[in-house]
């Protein structure tokens, strides 16, 4: 087919086309007629295996769900769905707060912590990732290394020390400490936006350079604009980790006043062994409360989450 | 391709080597000959720091630098002086009160706090060792200075160093607060972590009302010796050392082939809405862990909703009857006993831990290399074969460096330990309750409750050096990876 004398060349891609079409007809043939139906089977097999796994995963949220309207405060030990629903335990949680359960409060402080720490250490981090990205001075490359390797130490370890170092200077069951505790050593996340602005040309800020401007302009007029996805990505999970943290806020804020609590250390000390009967279902409906706009945020985060994971790895 | 960039990680190596050596020799040589060739101004700059800058007519910045050197003295008399020359024993005057007649009132005599002594002594000593380095430096640059003025080259003024910190030396503005936040945060704590090892800081010497002092290794020794029934560190550890390990392996591999599988399983052809199966398990750790995980410990409660619904189903009499059950257990034991809940632990990690692999492994497969895949269809390779010989390979290639990673992650995975277990799980085994230990914990575990709820900060230490050494251990061999594994040059042309 392909020998044919003088095709024009629409003929011959059409030709090419035709000749593809016909090796599949043959490839197909030659594996017996009942391929189609083989496909459709393992499609069939595949999609059930799926919703199998899927339900498995969904289970514990669509109990978190149900139970948040159930109107039996304690946990059903006999029914997964509730007997009778009601939306109650939203109401409780919110406009009746008592000894224990002060949720708006809870919700108030993480919020606060959550800004200040996300605004601090988003600052630090991208001063850091342009100093190490954009700027080349003698103590850099030592300072990258010497950086990589305080990152390796687990943070989970050095926080009996840091609780030490913050009862020293009077801020534990403080919410100053617990922004000093998110924020202040955020610097050395920086490896996340610095690849990102590794990719941005350097001849950008040569240009900027030659017309006259100066480091800090370069930093706010160009390298800031072009660098917005990675900003976005790192406010985000600046602003998630106050809401997820669980392990420093129970460390730092152990006074036991209600008032001071984050979410997660309110939820939590809300099914101590007595209150549980009380308080399940009201922890299912703050549960869910805080899920919501969490998981939204974590969805948008998700997509530059596998990239920053992958991006390391893909090379070498 | 491999062999060229092994060359180039060893090429790098030998001059970070050959740099650090030589370096610290250069740092001291350069002070040396600054003091030696330098004039009367670069040679008072040891004694008044600023006085190099003045001689060369840059008043305010000799000045600002010697305002500088006069408040770190001060500091240094009025702040470290005092905890320093306790230093050595961390105090030595306990706390006393008395009545006092004469004011009917209680006084407190002078009493010395070994936690401020240690934390302020670890303190000071920072603070002195950047003082000296700053000042070598300044000697430097003081002669430097001399040497451009000699040389008639000009001297910037105030103002243009100033304008130069948003300029060329813009670095230094960005870099100078997130050091100083990373040295409170991270070096700080580790140096005090330290020390505290190597005292008896526990519950029975707490300032202020009592004194803790230096203790050389004892707290190594009491965690890898055996003392009987009261002292039993050294059985707990090793128990929960060898948990802590075999967990780890567990979770890793567990996460990682579980999360490729499911990523093959969501790509694969025949799958309708991808993006929709994928979402669905994202929903699933997008919640956060403190709620998913106490849920599910509360769902799989020995009086819990799954253990009502296994013995109607008759689930709990099966295992009955063919032995993972006690015959007077009419329940099943899911967090409570040691077997059930270690198989407990890493099943409900899988369900935490897979949906992040399956991102991952996603994310990989998406760059997977397509003209390999080409020509081996065009070679005539089946699809299964492109499945095993050349997909599977180049997954396990990309991502099994992340493995190490994981697994230092895995050792030191708080949350799922904690959340499951705690208040839930309480151990049988008396000499580990001794120690404060349970048979679940982890290493981490163990020394937030020890810290927490028992205050033997001592000991605590003690673990917090013994996992950080065993991740170091883990991660120096992912570290040359990391280090060549910045893209920056290959983009900034």
């Amino acid at each position: 087919m392909m020998d044919e004398k003088q095709p024009t060349t629409e003929t011959s891609v059409q030709a090419k086309k035709t000749s593809v079409h016909k090796m599949k007809v043959t490839y197909e043939e030659r594996h017996g007629m009942g391929r189609k139906q083989k496909e459709l089977i393992g499609s069939i097999l595949k999609n059930t295996l799926l919703a199998i796994l899927a339900v498995i995963w969904l289970i514990p949220i669509l109990w978190l769900v149900v139970t948040a309207f159930s109107a039996n405060p304690g946990i059903s030990y006999t029914r997964f769905f509730p007997e009778k629903w009601t939306l109650a335990n939203f109401k409780r949680v919110f406009f009746a707060p008592d000894s224990v359960l002060q949720y708006g409060r809870w919700f108030w402080n993480t919020l606060v912590i959550a800004v200040f720490s996300c605004a601090i250490s988003t600052a630090f981090i991208l001063m850091v990732s342009y100093a190490f990205s954009c700027m080349r001075f003698p103590a850099r490359q030592g300072m990258i290394s010497f950086s990589l390797i305080l990152g390796m130490f687990p943070g989970v370890l050095s926080m009996i020390a840091v609780y030490f170092i913050m009862k020293s200077i009077g801020l534990t069951n403080s919410h100053i400490g617990m922004v000093v505790v998110y924020s202040a050593g955020s610097g050395l996340g920086y490896l996340i936006v610095k690849g990102f602005m590794d990719t941005i040309p350097a001849s950008m800020r040569e240009a900027a350079r030659i017309e006259g401007a100066n480091e800090l302009q370069i930093f706010f007029r160009i390298m800031m604009p072009l660098c917005k996805p990675i900003v976005v990505y790192q406010i985000i999970s600046a602003f998630l980790a106050p809401w997820s943290d669980f392990v420093f806020a129970r460390l730092m804020l152990n006074s036991g006043i209600s008032k001071d609590w984050t979410v997660a250390i309110g939820l939590y000390n809300m099914l101590d062994k007595t209150l549980i009967h009380n308080n399940f279902a009201a922890f299912c409906a703050g549960g869910l409360i805080i899920s919501v706009p969490i998981s939204v945020l974590f969805i948008i985060m998700q997509k530059y989450y596998v990239e920053s994971v992958t991006s390391g790895s893909t090379k070498g | 391709m491999a062999n060229w960039i092994k060359k180039k990680e060893e090429s790098g190596r030998k001059k970070q080597k050959r740099g650090f050596g030589k370096g610290i020799k250069e740092y001291f040589a350069d002070f040396v000959s600054s003091v030696k060739e330098g004039d009367w101004g670069t040679r008072a700059s040891l004694l008044v720091m600023g006085s190099g800058f003045v001689a060369r007519k840059q008043y305010v910045k000799g000045i600002l630098i010697t305002l500088v050197q006069i408040l770190y003295l001060i500091i240094f008399a009025i702040y470290s002086v005092p905890y320093l020359s306790k230093f050595g024993t961390l105090g030595t005057v306990k706390m006393e009160q008395s009545f006092d007649p004469i004011t009917m009132q209680q006084t407190t005599n002078d009493y010395d706090n070994s936690f401020l002594i240690l934390i302020h002594s670890m303190i000071s000593l920072f603070l002195l060792v950047v003082f000296v380095m700053y000042y070598i430096h300044n000697i430097k640059a003081a002669y430097k200075v001399e040497q451009d003025a000699r040389a008639g080259r000009p001297v910037n003024s105030f103002r243009q160093d100033m304008k130069e910190m948003l300029g060329k030396n813009f670095h230094f503005s960005l870099l100078t607060l997130p050091t100083i936040g990373v040295i409170v945060m991270n070096i700080l704590p580790i140096l005090v972590l330290v020390a505290i090892a190597f005292t008896n800081y526990d519950q029975n010497h707490m300032p202020p009302a009592a004194l803790f002092t230096w203790v050389g290794f004892e707290n190594f020794k009491a965690l890898i010796s055996n003392g009987g029934m009261t002292i039993t560190f050294g059985y707990a550890f090793w128990k929960v050392l060898s948990w802590t390990l075999v967990w780890a392996v567990l979770a890793t591999f567990t996460n990682f082939i579980g999360g490729i599988v499911l990523a093959v399983l969501i790509n694969s052809k025949g799958v309708k809405y991808p993006k929709m199966w994928r979402s669905l398990f994202v929903v699933a750790i997008a919640v956060p862990q403190f709620v998913t995980l106490i849920l599910v410990r509360n769902f799989f409660r020995d009086d819990g909703i799954v253990n009502t619904l296994c013995a109607n189903a008759g689930i709990t009499d099966f295992f009955k009857s063919i032995g993972l059950l006690g015959a007077n257990m009419n329940y099943i034991p899911f967090l409570t006993s040691k077997g059930w809940a270690k198989v407990m632990i890493v099943l409900i990690n899988i369900w935490v831990g897979i949906p992040y692999q399956m991102l991952i492994a996603t994310g990989v497969l998406m760059n997977a290399p397509l003209d390999q895949v080409e020509s081996a269809r065009i070679d005539g390779a089946s699809k299964s074969q492109i499945f095993w010989k050349i997909t599977i390979p180049y997954i396990l290639v990309v991502q099994g460096p992340a493995l190490i990673t994981d697994f230092v992650r895995n050792i030191n995975n708080f949350n799922v330990i904690y959340l499951l277990t705690q208040d839930v799980y309480t151990t049988t085994d008396q000499m580990l309750a001794n120690s404060n230990a349970k048979e679940v914990d982890l290493l981490v575990t163990w020394l937030f409750r020890l810290t927490n709820e028992y205050y033997n900060y001592k000991m605590a230490s003690v673990i917090g050096i013994i996992v950080f050494i065993i991740c170091v251990a883990f991660t120096l061999v992912s570290y040359s990876r990391l280090m060549a594994g910045g893209r920056e040059e290959d983009y900034q042309i």
